[in-house]
């Protein structure tokens, strides 16, 4: 019995280790939030709480903004690619593999259209909908790459795309729906993900 | 009892034999060195398996080139996918 209960362990494991990307760490989501939300503290009480306190024009607020929100970016995906890295060496895998290079596209390619999209929102001045644009299109990218990875992204993709969708319905409270979203949910996120699957192991 | 286990393919038995099927149920093909990684097992005792499963014929061989590079992928054959099929219906009829 023993050993064929092994057996249906084994063919488990292959299935998953072959078509997953399990070296997610729920770590990467947490600090990703904590980047988040100093980001958005940063743009909210630097910026956009009094515009009159600083004597920006409204195309050097876009760039401030820009380039808030591509140093949050960069940080997480730092964070992201580090953790993965450790994981992955813990558990003995290589990182990159096919499915690695299969869940990057699948999450690249809704970001990509997304990030561009936003940002012409951005350039034409249109602040306001680009909390709405980067959540919505950041919750499809989660949902589309979930079937190669944790089931947990998937419910973070659809809690993603509501909070943009309400954003965009309440235009003027943007930063309050960004923050929750990507720095709250990754957080709450993180947590759970990082008991389930990296402390218990 | 008996027909049960007889149902059980002789075939399968070796733990490389049953990891490769299982990675080529889920996966379209994978090359002979993703294979390697995946199962954490010696060039020689994953080519000996392969070739056993590919004599069975349930497995087959694409061999082509990617840039000037040989590469050696496997896919499972219908045959394959049936017998690994009745092969885990058996071994949950056992567990039951």
């Amino acid at each position: 019995m023993d050993k064929q209960l092994e057996d249906l362990k084994v063919i488990r494991e292959m299935m998953e280790k072959s078509t997953k990307f399990l070296s997610l760490s729920g770590l990467s989501g947490v600090l990703a939030g904590l980047t988040a939300m100093c980001g958005a503290a940063f743009a909210y009480f630097y910026l956009l709480r009094n515009p009159e306190a600083t004597d920006y024009t409204k195309f050097q607020e876009m760039i401030i903004l820009l380039a808030d929100a591509l140093i949050v970016l960069g940080i997480s995906i730092g964070f992201a690619i580090y953790f993965s890295w450790k994981k992955a060496k813990k558990s003995n895998q290589k990182l990159l593999n096919k499915v690695t290079y299969k869940t990057l596209y699948h999450l690249g390619l809704p970001l990509i259209a997304g990030g561009i999209f936003s940002l012409v929102f951005l350039l034409r001045g249109d602040i306001e909908m680009v909390a709405s644009s980067t959540l919505l299109f950041y919750g499809l990218a989660l949902v589309n790459v979930s079937k190669f990875t944790y089931p947990e992204v998937h419910y973070l993709g659809i809690t993603e795309i509501i909070l943009g969708l309400l954003s965009a319905i309440f235009l003027y409270h943007g930063i309050i729906f960004w923050t929750i979203g990507f720095g709250f949910c990754h957080i709450l996120y993180g947590v759970l993900m990082y008991i389930k699957y990296d402390v218990t192991k | 009892m008996k027909s049960i286990i007889s149902k059980l393919n002789k075939g399968f038995e070796s733990r490389v034999r049953l990891g490769i099927m299982s990675v080529l149920m889920v996966n379209d093909s994978m090359d002979f060195n993703a294979l390697k990684d995946l199962l954490e097992v010696t060039d020689g005792n994953l080519a000996s398996h392969l070739k056993a499963l590919e004599g069975l014929g349930y497995i087959h061989t694409v061999k082509q080139f990617i840039g000037r590079k040989p590469n050696t992928s496997y896919e499972i054959t219908s045959a394959g996918r049936e017998s690994f099929s009745e092969h885990l219906k058996a071994l949950e009829e056992l567990l039951k």
